[in-house]
């Protein structure tokens, strides 16, 4: 019986193995060192009937070990000594790299242990010493005793398995703390970065990424790019073909929408190689231009978009310290504005600066002058700061210019709608200023100063309505330029000048009268102010009467010098409705002549063009071609398949006074068309058959009244 | 009583001996040391909680066999209760579990004794 509960070296070289089995299967599913090195240690010292273990592991950055893990042992005793891996018996472990058995001599650093017997295994990582196992004093029935040879060997096995495990672990470690690293280095910088996998999923995004997509981090990662930016083809486009061809590829200022925001961008896309250059992915940097763009668009309103591109481009051309500097100055400033804006409303008047500035400003970026500054209704604008260019001066020649022609067509609108056209005086210097940064610590503003800035404003006082005054200094600049014309102006005495100033007016040609653009400009004038209760003289009439005259004109061959002019005068034949309804052609014919003449029509053509209007007038009395095509138009339907359309709105328009009888209005309408005629042979060859079987209906239902 | 003994205690004639740490030499000798002296007071029947002792070493598993082997003399009995899986494993390697009994908790060991 006692010999059958005896315990064997059958049983215990099988606990050996399962307990070499076990610590082989739980290794890997440590992740924390001090865990493992504990159960390393616990297991180690069980199977092979230690008393007690302890493991030194070493530091990161030197050679010295520290304990990672004790059992059974009181570790204070060793408190204050240092373990160096290059002295004493870890010397030797560290060349042998063998488990070895010792028999702890006196006075020696285990010695403090006060155990006999120590067995100590290394661990290695690849070839180098990382820490050492040691367990003290193997345990027997009678005592403790030395290990033995095959206690070392399944120690070296033990820690061979620990080595591994602990490698994977620091391995790990390493892995999170460079991914801790990255992570950390990509979420604090400006520019978003994200990743995509071999599949286009996103697997990585850094906030700023977040920020300019505006989607949450949760939202992003898993989904594939084209999900994330299906509103934005141009990086969908660019990561497709990135992908494809495993080239970097990059798009400057691409405007991108993502879930409501826009943002405009600068994005690079680029393979993601793995250690054998092999693509897994992408990653895509995308730097947020919006502050740019907002400093762009602030500058913008000050100077053109040119000048702003080339000053971020190029910091040294922008000198906005003082210095002395040829420019070029232009004043320009609304005539009689004052009085004319005490006939309207504030808000018409901001409405009227407002549109006068938008089309001006837009002349003075267009030529890259600097707006200096809104003077009430003047301007200040500056060539030749912050930055000058060779064609400064005969750029401010040209804004002047074109703001005088811009400014025709500007008025042409406000004529048509019976307001009082805006008139400008410009006057232009250059010479020596003082350029920089000028005001107060509260506010400064960048511009120029000095006796040449104030001459251009006296020039600009200077010049009459549609007047453009340039000094002597810029006509010599300018005068080359053979498309300019000047003409020789008295010279004049100007505020804190001695000498009368020599000047010159540069000329410019009136722009061609825009037919088309005032054609449009009449029908919108009548859409807003002819009366809404005319059923027959109402917008839809005049468009009929455009149309059949300008079909009508053509047939009859109407010279091209005059064909704009009856087609405007088409427009214009019942405008006089908004007015005096009873005598519109009368009202109508002084409306021409009062908006032609302030448009400087030549006389003959508003005296063609009011003869047109008054000819219609019932009864018709043309008195020449383009009078009887015009009437002819007007009254078109007579011959027509719609005429009972119209003349049914006209019953209705002049029931609008007076209620008429069906016989009555018969009657008249039998009359009417008794009476009239066409007058071109166009019409009472295409309308008169037409015409006179309305005219037998007619006839007929009054016979049977 | 050593530190690896914590308590012992008396449950209808059941002696229940409550173990801390590594059951080695040292533990073992706690053990056997108070299971002799409780037979010596007519005791026979004998559980061990082993609930804190999550370490065993052959040399602990010897001595529970000396103890098994004494008791076998005097018809008695010895049990064991909340053991780590480790323990209940090496327990059955070394063929303890042959001549003494493992139990779930005490409640089973007491009864099932």
């Amino acid at each position: 019986m006692a010999s059958e509960l005896h315990i064997n070296d059958l049983q215990l070289k099988y606990l050996e193995l399962e307990t070499l089995l076990d610590i082989t299967n739980e290794l890997n599913s440590f992740d924390q060192i001090p865990v493992l090195l504990h159960e390393i240690l616990v297991k180690s010292c069980a199977v092979l009937n230690a008393s007690s273990g302890l493991i030194f592991i070493e530091d990161d950055n030197s050679d010295v070990l520290h304990i990672g893990a004790e059992f059974n042992i009181d570790i204070s005793i060793l408190k204050g000594f240092i373990l160096n891996k290059q002295k004493g018996f870890l010397s030797e472990i560290n060349e042998s790299r063998q488990a070895r058995s010792y028999e702890i001599e006196q006075n020696s650093f285990l010695s403090k242990t006060l155990c006999k017997y120590a067995l100590i295994a290394p661990l290695l990582e690849k070839k180098n010493l990382v820490g050492i196992v040691v367990l003290f004093d193997k345990e027997s029935r009678k005592g403790i005793s030395p290990f033995h040879e095959a206690d070392a060997n399944m120690l070296s096995a033990i820690a061979s398995q620990a080595s591994v495990a602990y490698n994977n672990i620091k391995l790990l470690e390493n892995i999170k703390e460079a991914k801790t690293f990255n992570d950390n280095v990509m979420q604090s910088i400006a520019t978003g970065v994200f990743t995509t996998n071999l599949m286009g999923e996103i697997n990585h995004i850094n906030s700023a990424a977040t920020t300019i997509i505006n989607l949450e981090k949760n939202h992003v990662l898993g989904n594939h790019y084209e999900y994330i930016f299906e509103s934005n083809e141009t990086i969908t486009q660019l990561i497709t073909k990135c992908q494809l061809k495993s080239v970097t590829l990059s798009e400057s200022q691409v405007l991108i929408e993502c879930n409501g925001k826009l943002t405009t961008v600068n994005i690079s896309v680029s393979p993601l190689m793995n250690d054998s250059n092999e693509p897994i992915g992408s990653v895509i940097a995308m730097e947020d231009l919006s502050n740019i763009v907002k400093l762009k668009s602030t500058f913008k309103k000050y100077v053109s978009k040119q000048i702003v591109d080339q000053l971020l481009e190029n910091d040294d051309m922008l000198n906005l310290g003082g210095q002395e500097l040829e420019a070029t100055i232009l004043f320009s400033d609304i005539r009689g504005f004052t009085s004319m804006s005490e006939t309207m409303s504030p808000k018409e008047v901001v409405e009227t600066l407002n549109e006068y500035f938008d089309l001006m400003i837009e002349i003075i970026f267009k030529y890259n002058g600097t707006l200096d500054k809104i003077i009430g209704d003047a301007l200040m604008v500056i060539y030749g700061a912050p930055n000058a260019t060779e064609q400064d001066t005969e750029n401010a020649v040209l804004t002047a210019i074109e703001m005088q022609e811009k400014l025709i067509q500007f008025n042409q609108d406000r004529i048509i709608n019976l307001k009082q056209p805006i008139k400008i005086g410009i006057g232009i210097n250059r010479g020596k200023v003082i350029s920089g940064n000028i005001g107060s610590k509260q506010q400064m503003n960048f511009t120029v100063i000095g006796d040449s800035v104030n001459l251009a404003s006296r020039l600009c006082s200077v010049a009459e309505s549609d007047e453009i005054i340039v000094s002597d200094a810029v006509w010599k600049m300018v005068k080359h330029v053979k498309s300019y014309k000047s003409k020789k102006l008295n010279p004049v005495h100007v505020k804190g000048k001695v000498k009368p100033i020599e000047i010159k007016g540069i000329l410019y040609n009136r722009p061609d009268f825009q037919y088309e653009l005032a054609y449009k400009k009449i029908e919108h004038f009548l859409l807003e102010n002819l009366p809404k209760n005319y059923p027959y003289h109402s917008i839809e009439h005049i468009r009929d009467v455009v149309k059949q005259t300008e079909r009508i004109a053509k047939k009859e061959k109407v010279e091209k010098s005059v064909f704009q002019d009856i087609k405007l005068a088409a427009w214009l034949h019942d405008v006089g409705y908004i007015w005096e309804p009873a005598r519109h052609e009368v009202r109508g014919a002084e409306y021409a002549t009062s908006i032609l003449t302030e448009m400087k029509f030549p006389k003959s053509k508003i005296s063609l063009i009011t003869g047109m209007i008054m000819a219609t007038k019932i009864p018709q009395s043309p008195k020449n071609h383009l009078e009887q095509i015009l009437c002819d138009a007007d009254l078109d339907y007579l011959g027509r398949d719609d005429y009972a359309l119209n003349s049914n709105n006209l019953l209705q328009e002049l029931e609008l006074t007076k209620k008429l009888k069906a016989k009555d209005w018969l009657q008249i309408q039998e009359k009417f068309l008794r009476a009239h005629s066409y007058f071109t042979p166009t019409s009472q060859k295409l309308r008169n058959k037409i015409k006179q079987q309305t005219l037998l209906n007619i006839q007929q239902q009054l016979k049977n009244i | 009583m050593s530190d690896f003994i914590t308590s012992v205690k008396d449950n209808n004639s059941i002696v229940i001996i409550e173990t801390n740490g590594y059951l080695n030499n040292v533990g073992g000798e706690a053990v056997s040391a108070v299971v002799y002296e409780k037979m010596t007071q007519g005791h026979k029947k004998f559980l061990i909680n082993m609930a804190a002792t999550k370490i065993v070493n052959s040399i602990g598993v010897s001595i529970l066999i000396e103890i098994i082997e004494k008791l076998q003399e005097v018809d008695g009995k010895i049990g064991y209760y909340n053991l780590a899986p480790i323990v209940a494993k090496t327990f059955t390697i070394m063929g303890l579990t042959k001549y003494s009994s493992v139990f779930e908790s005490e409640e089973a060991a007491v009864n099932g004794l």
